[in-house]
């Protein structure tokens, strides 16, 4: 039995599916032309709102920078 | 009596699974999260970049689930189109189920018009020298890798050399 792995070159570098699947998207849309590549580079962004619960109300939800802020 | 339920059920469960007419075209389904490209439409056939090679759908073709790598899908809307309808798909996964309904599911797909190539051909000379100075094995070089062959395929479906 030959000790080298029998599987994709990603795996063998630890990554999963799921993160390879988003690379070749994410590399894919990057060099589209532009009116297909500002709607394709839509689908990559994300951002995270944050509420603050204070004597039991929730105060109003606003953005966070990155999720680093968001217990501050 | 059991043997007697017990078949009755196999055989509802049967015709439930399998019609009992031939498919005469592929009924495809071809979607992303975003969107849905096609939903039940009738096409003669499908063509499909599957992992282990191209391959081709037609009615009545036998049930097939295939891992998609990144390039191209071809829809032949009629028998003999000289012009086959062609997206560039980043991978995903096909499954032509008994019927010859055919699902096409990918992370994203583009059609060949919107790729730069000044781009591609950019992104692929940048990936390949981020792959010769990253350390063999690691993340940075398998992301390295990812990028060169995803480039190299746009490359090829849009008729643009890259080595």
């Amino acid at each position: 039995m030959s000790s080298t792995p029998v599987t994709t070159f990603w795996r063998v570098a630890g990554m999963s599916y799921l993160q390879y699947i988003n690379k070749t998207a994410g590399t894919m849309r990057s060099v589209l032309k532009e009116p297909a590549k500002t709607r394709a580079m839509a689908q990559e962004a994300y951002g995270y709102n944050a509420a603050v619960w204070e004597a039991g109300k929730q105060g109003p939800k606003l953005p966070v920078a990155n999720i680093q802020q968001a217990g501050k | 009596m059991l043997s007697r339920t017990a078949s009755s059920f196999l055989r509802r469960s049967a015709t439930r699974c399998m019609s009992t007419e031939a498919a005469t075209a592929v009924k495809l389904n071809f979607c992303l999260p975003q969107e849905t490209l096609y939903k039940g439409a009738s096409v003669h056939s499908v063509i499909l970049p599957g992992m282990g090679g191209e391959y081709g759908i037609t009615a009545n073709h036998v049930p097939y689930v295939s891992q998609l790598k990144p390039g191209v899908v071809k829809i032949l809307h009629e028998e003999g189109s000289a012009d086959p309808e062609k997206y560039f798909v980043a991978g995903g996964y096909a499954l032509t189920h008994p019927d010859s309904t055919t699902d096409v599911i990918c992370p994203e797909a583009v059609k060949l018009d919107d790729i730069d190539p000044s781009e591609v051909a950019k992104k692929y000379d940048a990936a390949r020298t981020k792959f010769s100075s990253a350390t063999a094995g690691s993340i940075e070089q398998a992301e390295a890798q990812i990028e060169m062959e995803i480039t190299k395929e746009m490359g090829m479906a849009i008729g643009v050399s890259l080595n």
